[in-house]
Order: C-alpha cells, then structure tokens, then sequence
C-alpha cells in the first residue's frame, strides 16, 4: 500500500490560497522557480512549497537551453486531506492523468510540455521526494521519449466531438 | 461527490471530459443531475460558448426571470416561493447562458433546488424531507419542485427581467431600476477566472454578459420574507 510509506508530517511552509473566483486553483501563485536536470531533459520547476522543490541536480549551466525541456507545476492544496491511494490512470495520446487519491492528482500534457500537479498537506516531503519525484521524472521521460504522434487528434484537431 | 477511486478530468484546451465512475454512479440520475453535469458545464461551458451565470431562472410564459444577488441574499428561497406562484423553475443557483440564432437563451439543468433547513417555516412541504450534505458543503434539503412544490421543470427560457436581491431591514419590496453597467459589472465580478490560453471563451462569455445587461434590471431590496416577496414580484411584473 501506498499509504503505509507516510512518514511523520513535517511543518509545511506554504501559504494558503483563496480565491472564490479560481475554485480549481488555476491561479494560485507558485512563485518558487529553479530549474533542474534529469538525463533527458531540463525541467522548469515552480511551486508553492519550498518542500516540494525536488532533491535532482540544479540546472546551472549558462548554455541555452536543450529543446528537450519540460515545465513542472506543483501545487499544495491544503484542502487535499488524505494519505495517498492506489494510483488510478487515465491516459490519451495528449494527456496522461494520475490520481492517487484527494492527496495527489497529477497530469502531463505531452504537447504542451506541461506537467500540473496538485498535493495535499498529508503528503509529507519524504514521501514526495522518494515516491513522487521519480514518478514525476519517470513520467516527464516518457513524454519526451514519445510524444504524440502528429497524426493524434489533438490542440489542432476539429472540435465538432467536444 | 466521487466514491474512492473515481475521479474526472477536464481538458479545457481540447474541450473533453474524462472520467472513471463505478457502474452505480453512472447508472444513477441523480449523481448526473445534481454533481456531474453542473460541475462539467461549469468547468468546460465557456469553452462551448456558454457562460455559467451564478443566478437563479424562473420562467413565465415563455418570459425568463433571472434572480441575481451574493450567496446568503435568499435566492433560493425566493425561487422556490415563485415556484409555489407559478413560475417554472429553470435553475436554481447556476443559470448557463448562451446564444442561439442571435438571441440570448438562459438553461438550467434541472439540479434540484437547494433549501437550508430554516426554510422549513416558509415550506411546510420540507417536513417530510431529510436534509443532506451538498455540493459545497451545506447542509441542505435538495428537492425537485416538480414534486415538492406546485410547480414545473422547464429546460430554457430567454432572459427577459433582472432582478438583484439585497436584504433590508425595513420590512417592504422596493424595485429600483439599475442601469446595463451594473448588470455587466456583476457578473463579471462573479464569473470565474479564465487561462490566458482561453482567449476566445473569455470573449464569447463577455458579449453574453453584455447582451445580458439589455435585460429590463432592478435592484430588488426587500425586507419581507420570501413569500411576501415573490407575491410583491408577481404583482410588479404585471406592471412592467
């Protein structure tokens, strides 16, 4: 069980944000940014959190940037009680979505580069930065790796099916 | 709203809900009714062209009334004692306006009406209804006033009258006539926020709202109870 890897909760330094007009939290400011390295790619990190800034290598090489680079988008929803679950997939070739639970609902959007993903209060740092963090890389690799493919319906696609 | 392991996601850029349900929530019309449709056509409507107005929509012979005002302003209680008048209910909280042919269409998805307790003492009918744990977290009797009160469902209706609901202390309805800038101000106010990469949902929701400001509006300030109320709109509307 997922659940039984919870450490003690540490004392987290976010700030609640509330926003009457933003109830999806599409807003919420994630004003830590740094940039990090995995063998695939550079990742463009922001957060909330200083605790959920991930244990990778920093980016800090002044060449440009390589094509192959990602945005993280991570956000602690202090309204997301819960020990994370069993992970539930929904997968298209545009997006992936995972859902642990309230406590974790991430997705990678594979053409925009992009991946966005909410965290509880309850997900403690040690189990983000041992669970969570190579899932988030494993995930952002298979996205560069394989991107969808142009004959996939996607941004471009006719909207007539929505 | 979701048992353990259901979740849906929206895909606003490409316009698709996805979702895992168990089989007895997605054979249940009241899960659809009440959570999942109003949550899909408030996150995904303004991508479609619609734009989730939160007021309530009665109808009249074709003739909609919309009932605007901030939360706890009594508009649900309102609703329903126009509801026991006569009018047809179209929506109680949310109202999803669009354009069809030109013309300004408000629809409801017939969600239930939501009524705290104390309204017990303007509705004798709710005795026999349990109060339960609404979608934001209220405790409410949700009832469908089709059944519970004299009155019917109506999908749609085009907006006709405006009326923004303001408590008083003094006991009497006054309607004061209000211009299109606060119409337009309100629900701009009150719409939800909007990605930058939806530029042409937050046009298309702007020109509703501003197609809905030409609707005839009044602040109505009332400090009679709702049935009082809505007997002071009736007569007021065979005026106007």
């Amino acid at each position: 069980m997922l659940s039984s890897w919870r450490c003690d909760v540490s004392a987290l330094d976010f700030v609640r944000y509330e926003d009457p007009l933003d109830i999806l939290l599409r807003f919420t400011p994630t004003p830590l940014r740094a940039r990090f390295r995995i063998p695939a790619a550079t990742l463009f990190v922001e957060t909330n959190d200083f605790s959920l800034l991930p244990a990778l290598p920093l980016e800090t090489s002044s060449r440009r940037i390589p094509p192959a680079s990602l945005n993280w988008k991570l956000v602690r929803d202090p309204d997301a009680r819960g020990l994370l679950q069993n992970p539930v997939m929904q997968l298209t070739p545009q997006l992936t979505v995972v859902a642990m639970g309230v406590a974790c609902l991430l997705a990678v959007d594979h053409e925009r580069r992009e991946l966005l993903c909410f965290l509880g209060p309850d997900v403690d740092p040690h189990t983000f930065q041992e669970f969570l963090v190579p899932l988030l890389c494993r995930l952002s690799t298979q996205s560069l790796e394989n991107p969808p493919s142009e004959s996939a319906p996607g941004l471009n696609e006719d909207r007539a099916d929505a | 709203m979701m048992e353990p392991g259901g979740f849906l996601s929206f895909d606003l850029l490409r316009r698709r809900v996805m979702g895992i349900l168990s089989p007895a929530a997605a054979a249940d019309p009241g899960f659809w009714n009440s959570r999942l449709l109003p949550i899909s056509v408030g996150v995904l409507g303004t991508t479609l062209g619609i734009a989730p107005l939160h007021c309530a929509c009665l109808d009249r012979h074709g003739a909609g009334l919309l009932v605007a005002g901030n939360s706890g302003a009594g508009k649900s209680t309102l609703t329903a004692a126009l509801a026991e008048r006569g009018f047809a209910v179209v929506s109680d909280d949310w109202t999803y306006a669009s354009r069809l042919n030109g013309t300004l269409v408000a629809h409801g998805l017939f969600a239930p009406v939501k009524l705290l307790p104390d309204a017990i003492r303007f509705f004798p009918e709710l005795r026999d209804s349990t109060p339960s744990k609404t979608l934001n977290g209220e405790i409410a009797h949700e009832i469908d006033p089709s059944r519970l009160l004299r009155s019917q469902w109506k999908a749609s209706s085009v907006p006709k009258w405006l009326f923004f609901l303001e408590r008083a202390s003094m006991p009497g309805c006054r309607f004061l006539p209000c211009p299109p800038s606060h119409t337009q101000q309100f629900f701009e106010l009150n719409a939800e926020k909007l990605p930058a990469e939806l530029p042409e949902a937050a046009r298309t929701r702007s020109a509703i709202i501003q197609r809905l400001s030409s609707c005839k509006s009044w602040i109505l300030r009332t400090g009679d109870d709702p049935i009082r109320t809505a007997a002071a709109i009736d007569a007021f509307l065979l005026e106007v």
